[in-house]
């Protein structure tokens, strides 16, 4: 068996990876989402509510595809770099817009 | 593809396939029957003693007299243009909203025209099947099941990623060939693969949407939380404060009588039917309206209407965001979320196909946990364990107990509507403990007997609670003590017996594999017996 090849075995560093750090780049981006397309008028703008929705298809992604990582440590390393660039992104989003 | 991949995921696919296996089959099968809540409703509603409606255009003396003698109804009371068995009345209100149902009242005039109220007694149990459905199952508070529902919703999502992924090197083999031979195992394997194939749009759109719907709040406070850092205050929109003293009686006259109101509303929106039409009053935004309807041109939001708000003095829709055909891109966007959950697009043939895919989904999940089941086994016969260790034997229990009790149990507390007095005010509770009466006796029977013995004993189980559907409709109307009227709810009973015969050929089915099948399955009747 290759070194590098897969196994089943350390879900759990993947799966919690998957769940956290997933969850806090989906809301990066969906926030990203609504800011950009916002409106402003209403709490439950239609625009809010889309950026709602499109969290369940990106975290189930990151969810579901989180597996492919070699290792835990590497699925919470690459996800909190794409955290950082994701928070990055907002943030700029935000200092322009305002 | 890279064979380590594949077989990742398939342990993957296994393991988070056996969790949420169960209980996405309760979700599922309930959740298909929460198609035809309108037919059940019927069924399951017993006639009230109050006088046939009046007509739209006699509508307004009813109205007058109503908020005359009822204060309480002066802020909110609707005019229902579809009467019938589940709404028997013109005019009601009600003390609840949707996530709290509280008592309704109905109003009609008498043959003297003097004004009649009545509660409601509309059977709580299509409620009760879709809160089962909504909570997979479980009995604990919203605030609890949620997120129990919302984590199973996940692991459905990466059930459904690792099922494509590993099926994907042999999909061109395997698609087509259903090998119904002596191998059971691989005709079980086949059909859940193309049940799962085939229904894959539907399982991708079910598992996006619960996942949302058991996290909205959750979510929305996140984002919210996350937007307001440094933003202007968004306001969230209060509540309407259901004990505020009923506001004045010339505060709330002066609209349009319901019949005018729904010519304007034509004008605006050719296509759109009227189902309910809610004159409304609170202090801040004064007299106005809400709609409910249906076109079947366009999807809707909630499980069976649009919903817009009009002007109850001019007729103008102020409102349209929920409104079936009126919306913007942005709010058609949501709709079609909600819509391609709920079936309420497409009218009837659409509704028919989630029923059938609800039933197709809840048997995918029964026949993956048999595969896992079959397959351990397997393997545990290979390293030399010569009966069936305690995990596949309890599992193998479950797999039978937790599906044909959550049948039975829905069965037998549908039936139980026709038997159970309608007046009681703890029809609710009734149908509960029917259900989980039921839904525990079969696990516990399972867990006893084995799955082999239990599976054929269920399944005639099943079958007898399926069949009291028609039998209490004949039974009760013959004795007087129950009711029946034609139309949706024959539908109901027709459903009930063609699901018993099911039920009946899986029972003689489950019989024969028992006494015929492999002597070492975890469903031959030998097996069992000897652990």
């Amino acid at each position: 068996m290759n070194r590098h090849d897969l196994t089943s075995r350390d879900w759990f560093g993947k799966a919690s990876a998957a769940t956290i750090l997933g969850f806090t780049l989906t809301l990066a981006l969906t926030c990203t989402f609504g800011w950009l397309f916002r409106t402003g008028d209403s709490y439950f703008s239609a625009q809010g509510q889309v950026a709602m929705w499109l969290v369940a298809p990106i975290w189930c992604a990151i969810l579901g595809l989180c597996f492919l990582f070699r290792s835990g440590p590497r699925a919470w390393g690459w996800l909190a770099l794409a955290n950082i660039a994701a928070w990055a992104l907002y943030a700029a989003i935000r200092l322009i817009g305002s | 593809m890279r064979t380590d991949i594949v077989k990742t995921y398939k342990d993957i696919h296994s393991w988070v396939g056996i969790i949420a296996g169960l209980a996405l089959f309760i979700a599922f099968y309930a959740g298909a029957i929460t198609m035809f809540e309108d037919p059940l409703n019927r069924w399951a509603s017993a006639p009230t003693s109050i006088t046939p409606a009046p007509s739209l255009a006699r509508t307004p003396e009813l109205v007058d007299k109503v908020l005359r003698a009822h204060p309480e109804a002066r802020a909110a009371y609707t005019v229902n243009f579809d009467v019938g068995p589940e709404m028997p009345a013109r005019v009601s209100w009600t003390k609840g909203n949707r996530r709290v149902p509280g008592p309704t009242w109905l109003a009609s005039l008498a043959s003297d025209g003097s004004l009649q109220v009545v509660q409601q007694q509309a059977s709580p149990v299509a409620n009760f099947i879709d809160v089962l459905h909504e909570q997979i199952g479980l009995p604990f508070p919203h605030n609890v099941s949620m997120p129990i529902m919302g984590v199973i919703s996940l692991l459905y999502a990466v059930a459904i990623i690792s099922g494509v992924i590993c099926l994907l090197p042999s999909l061109v083999k395997d698609l087509f060939a259903l090998r119904f031979s002596r191998n059971v195992k691989r005709m079980w394997l086949d059909l859940h693969n193309v049940l799962g194939l085939f229904s894959l749009p539907f399982h991708i759109i079910m598992a996006v949407t619960a996942v949302i719907f058991a996290f909205h709040d959750e979510i929305y406070t996140a984002q919210g939380a996350v937007q307001q850092i440094g933003a202007p205050k968004l306001e969230r929109p209060a509540r309407p404060d259901r004990n505020a003293p009923p506001p004045a009686l010339e505060a709330v006259t002066g609209t349009l009588p319901p019949l005018e109101l729904q010519r304007r509303i034509a004008q605006q929106a050719p296509g759109f039917r009227l189902h309910t039409l809610t004159y409304e009053y609170n202090a801040k935004e004064g007299r106005h309206g809400a709609i409910a309807g249906y076109d079947p041109r366009y999807g809707t939001r909630a499980p069976v209407y649009g919903l817009g708000e009009i002007d109850t003095r001019t007729g103008a829709i102020t409102g349209a965001d929920y409104m079936p055909g009126r919306q913007d891109a942005w709010f058609a966007t949501v709709t079609s979320f909600f819509a391609l959950h709920f079936g309420s697009f497409g009218g009837t043939p659409v509704r028919w196909s989630y029923f059938v895919l609800g039933l197709a989904g809840a048997f995918l999940f029964y026949s993956g946990n048999l595969l896992w089941i079959e397959s351990r086994r397997k393997k545990e016969r290979k390293s030399g364990a010569v009966m069936q260790t305690r995990a596949t034997r309890i599992l193998g229990a479950l797999t039978v107990g937790v599906p044909l009790g959550c049948v039975a149990g829905i069965s037998l507390t549908i039936a139980a509507a026709k038997w159970l007095p309608p007046t009681s005010p703890d029809l609710p509770a009734w149908h509960g403990r029917i259900y989980y009466c039921v839904f525990l006796a079969a696990i516990v029977w399972a867990l006893v007997r084995g799955a082999a013995r239990s599976g054929a004993s269920l399944l005639w189980v099943a079958a007898a609670a399926t069949a009291a559907i028609p039998v209490s409709s004949f039974a009760s109307t013959l004795l007087g003590t129950g009711w029946s009227d034609n139309g949706a709810t024959q539908l109901v009973d027709a459903v009930a017996l063609v699901g018993t015969a099911g039920f009946v050929v899986m029972a003689r089915a489950a019989h024969n594999r028992a006494r015929h099948g492999p002597r070492d399955s975890v469903w031959a009747i030998t097996a069992a017996a000897t652990t």
